[in-house]
């Protein structure tokens, strides 16, 4: 053999397992995070297929609801209380190093499942409807956007706070750590420092021909590993070639929170994919979860559905590993399953202990540096 | 004092009835309106800490309302529950009855929301006008609205007290693709205070008037769906003021026992609300008397299980003569069997028409029990009952053949059941008709009441075929009673899914090779969570 061939060859092979064993952006350091009743927080090792923590929130009252992790991936900021709490835990140690407890003397406020984390992770934004309770009558008040510091510990109060249309069912900050974005009745954008309005558009007026205004529900804020939010979002299909009455139609809607460009692509018939949907790395291909995985395409402006397996039962949350090789759905019962994103095999099914409920806990995917 | 003036009102109402030509009334006696004292006393004590005394007997919020008991019922119960007011079973029951008497319904206007008080199963909710089903009746029957009063002030405040307590319903299907709340704070006040306002010349004149008492004899009859009609006897006795005891002897059709007693409240005088046992079960009674205490109507269901129950149909055993009903409604030509001929003064002979003979067998206190032979070639179609000098034509009809069986309800909701909850079951009946040729070789369908079938279940489409519904969502027993399946999800299922479905139920009767068919459709779907007097 000669040896001037074989030492590069060595070379290389030492290397690159050098490279793997030592570099850390090559090692998979993700780990799912989801809820659970009554006052669960799980952190689960896709690798292992193990829940690795099994962390108590104090004051959860039943109730783990929407799930924001902080950029980090050190904090999961938890939605429980009945809407009434948010409470920041650590994710290595469990403990609780952030609370907001919305409510104010005689007003009931509710965060109605929208909030978000700044880009820099130093504030939260979360959107409340608030109600005065008299002595004997209730008084709606106008929604707002509270703002708070993310260090502002276990009796944190709103740094800043404003004006807020209601009906909002999503907050999503955006990249530039300027704005932010609100999702209702339209896509809103907000000054994070002033709170103004800088636009609105879209959702529900989006005026695509032959679609009628569509309807959407969204509470999973799902943004990673692209930075791109994705919902379906239903409409009927009418005009040539359509029954009267038209055909029920599902299109995925995209938010990219780097540069703002919301944009709609029609996926097929409304009929297995209701809840929940993630964009992969590559951005050629989204998952959607309801009683089956959908695999859909994304193709150009052409995207439809490439796949399908049925799951054995409803699941709410979809989410996908930051390689994009596993795609895992949770919510609902108590249990999350991967899923090979390329296959659509299943790799294994984690049981949650106890059996607990996640039902709307978001699947979070947390990468620890 | 008390009896002297009811007992001088009893002469009043004799004389005017026997003016009008009507002595249905005679036996009603009339007494004047609720004592207040106690009911007021509860208020002042329990409620006021919040709403405010402002005038002698007026409270804040309080007085701006009218309902029902139920209604009443709902809102101090969600006082005890959200709002921390602490009250014994006898203050609550004196509280209810007490804002019933001076903030309740008139008889008219409980009309339209009647059906919802007396819990009857798959009805159509209320037509209202606006847009009042997409805002109110998303959730409610309407009737739970149509049951309320108020100036657009308190509807204000209720819509309010929504979106504070149910923050959601903006987000739900049906709310999040409009303005909701805009529509709610601004013209649905003044829409709803339109339809429903505090103020009424009906209740005006109903708060005032002298209530019947409603203790004496009544003949009474009604249906049960899946067993048939009964008929008998009740004994009504008063108690005190608003509270009565009552005892039934009834029967099948078949003369099987169907027994009974109840104690009741009769609120704003005329809501009549029992508890008692009727065929050895716990039921409960949502009758209205009428205004001249002559006759009690509504429906009684089982405690536990609303959407089982019957309707009840009582008179005074004193009174003009009168054919009440006729059980069973229908008889087949070439059959000899038993009918009974409910109603009062029934005396002299009997006629059931043409193609028939009728014997009198014995005569009771609700009626006569007959012998009738149909002449095998009797014509099919109405017949008038005729007793002594009284008759009544649309009670009885004569038939050679079912030619169509109508199921009943046609569409209908049953709930899985699970845990603590009771499933939500579905009655059905299936409803016979012939067909008659008239003077101009016109045809029309004669009804024949209730009919003998066999009964199944099928999927309604093949969707449901192939998710087996049939298989998972429950069974249809003889009786033409559904019983759902346990709730949650069915591992045996695809998707685990809850054990839902979409049937058709079919009611089959056979006469030699050729069988009659009927279908209805039923929702199997999950569970109620919430059982409030009225949705």
């Amino acid at each position: 053999m000669n040896l001037k061939f074989v030492l590069p060859v060595l070379l290389a092979g030492l290397l690159a397992g050098c490279g793997s064993v030592l570099s850390p952006g090559h090692a998979r350091r993700d780990f799912l995070v989801t809820g659970a009743a009554p006052d669960h927080l799980f952190v689960i090792n896709p690798r292992t297929q193990k829940v690795v923590s099994d962390f108590t929130i104090p004051g959860a009252h039943d109730y783990v609801s929407v799930i924001v992790p902080s950029p980090s991936g050190k904090v999961a900021y938890v939605l429980v209380n009945r809407t009434r709490s948010i409470a920041g835990i650590n994710l290595r140690t469990g403990k609780e190093v952030f609370r907001a407890n919305l409510e104010q003397p005689g007003e009931r406020v509710t965060c109605m499942y929208a909030f978000d984390v700044t880009p820099n992770g130093k504030e939260l934004i979360v959107y409340v409807y608030r109600t005065r309770l008299e002595i004997d009558q209730y008084r709606v008040q106008a929604p707002r956007f509270l703002i708070f510091s993310t260090t502002a510990g276990l009796h944190a109060k709103p740094l800043r706070e404003f004006p807020a249309p209601r009906r909002v069912q999503m907050i999503l900050a955006k990249h530039d750590g300027r704005s932010f974005f609100a999702i209702g009745f339209n896509l809103y954008e907000y000054d994070l420092r002033t709170g103004r309005l800088i636009e609105r558009r879209g959702i529900l007026n989006w005026h695509r021909p032959h679609h009628l205004r569509p309807d959407m529900l969204a509470f999973w804020p799902v943004t990673e590993p692209t930075g791109i939010f994705s919902s379906p979002i239903y409409s009927t299909l009418v005009g040539p070639g359509t029954p009267p009455g038209g055909v029920p139609e599902t299109s995925l809607l995209t938010l990219n929170l780097h540069d703002g460009h919301l944009a709609y692509h029609d996926i097929g018939r409304t009929n297995a994919l209701i809840f929940s949907t993630v964009i992969g790395p590559d951005r050629r291909w989204a998952y959607g979860a309801y009683t089956q995985l959908t695999k859909i395409k994304m193709d150009g402006t052409h995207w439809r559905v490439a796949d399908r397996v049925t799951l054995p039962h409803t699941y709410y949350s979809v989410n996908i590993s930051p390689n994009g090789k596993e795609v895992y759905v949770g919510g609902t019962m108590c249990d999350v399953i991967i899923y090979d994103a390329r296959t659509m095999r299943e790799k294994g099914d984690v049981q949650l202990p106890g059996c607990a409920d996640q039902a709307t806990a978001t699947l979070r995917v947390i990468e620890r540096r | 004092m008390h009896w002297r003036v009811s007992s001088l009102i009893s002469c009043g109402v004799a004389a005017v009835a026997a003016l009008l030509g009507t002595v249905d009334a005679a036996h009603a006696a009339m007494m004047p309106p609720a004592p207040a004292r106690a009911g007021l006393t509860a208020v002042q004590a329990h409620c006021s800490a919040c709403h405010r005394e402002t005038a002698p007997g007026h409270f804040d919020r309080i007085s701006e309302e009218r309902k029902t008991p139920e209604g009443w019922a709902m809102t101090i119960f969600r006082m005890q529950n959200v709002h921390g007011v602490r009250l014994t079973q006898k203050q609550l029951r004196t509280i209810i009855r007490y804002l019933s008497d001076v903030q309740g319904l008139a008889p008219s206007e409980i009309r339209a929301g009647r059906f919802a008080l007396e819990r009857r199963p798959n009805h159509p909710i209320l037509k209202l006008p606006y847009n009042l089903p997409v805002m109110c009746g998303r959730c409610h029957s309407l009737a739970r609205v149509a049951l309320t009063r108020q100036p657009a002030s308190e509807w204000r405040k209720l819509i309010n007290f929504h979106v504070g307590q149910f923050p959601f319903l903006e987000y739900q299907d049906g709310s999040r693709d409009i303005r909701w709340w805009k529509i709610a704070s601004t013209q649905l006040p003044a829409e709803l205070a339109k339809l429903f306002p505090l103020h009424s010349a009906a209740w005006r004149q109903w708060r005032n008037r002298p209530r019947a008492d409603l203790a004496g004899e009544w003949i009474v009859h009604g249906d049960t769906p899946g067993r048939g009609d009964y008929y008998g006897t009740a004994l009504i006795k008063r108690k005190s003021w608003d509270r009565y005891g009552a005892r039934y002897v009834l029967h099948y059709a078949n003369g099987a026992a169907f027994d009974g007693s109840s104690d009741a409240i009769v609120y704003t005088g005329f809501q009549w609300r029992g508890t008692g046992t009727l065929g050895g079960k716990s039921v409960h009674e949502v009758y209205f008397a009428s205004a001249n205490g002559a006759r009690i109507g509504g429906r009684w269901f089982l405690d536990g299980h609303a959407e089982i129950g019957g309707d009840w149909d009582a008179a005074r055993i004193a009174g003009a003569a009168k054919v009440m009903a006729v059980i069973p409604g229908a008889l087949k030509a070439g059959t000899r069997q038993r009918v009974i001929v409910v109603g009062r003064g029934l005396r002299g002979g009997v006629d059931l028409g043409p193609g028939t003979t009728a014997r009198i067998v014995a005569r009771r206190p609700y009626g006569l029990i007959l012998s009738v032979r149909v002449n095998a070639h009797a014509a099919p179609g109405y017949r008038t009952v005729r007793v002594g000098g009284v008759w009544k034509s649309d009670l009885l009809a004569v038939y050679r053949r079912v030619e169509r069986l109508e199921v009943q309800p046609a569409f209908a909701i049953a709930r899985l059941g699970g845990g603590t909850l009771a499933p939500v079951d579905a009655q059905f009946q299936a409803i016979g008709y012939t067909n008659v040729v008239g003077a101009h070789g016109k045809v029309s369908a004669v009804r024949l009441g209730a009919m003998p079938v066999t009964w199944s279940v099928e999927p309604f489409n093949a969707e449901a075929a192939k998710r087996e519904d049939v298989r998972f969502a429950g069974t249809l027993n003889q009786d033409g009673l559904f019983l759902p399946a346990e709730g949650g999800p069915d591992p045996k299922r695809r998707f685990s899914a809850d054990n839902t479905g979409d049937l058709y139920v079919v009611a089959t009767r056979k006469t030699g090779k050729t069988a009659v068919v009927g279908k209805a459709h039923l929702i199997v779907t999950v569970q109620r969570w919430i059982h409030p007097p009225i949705y």
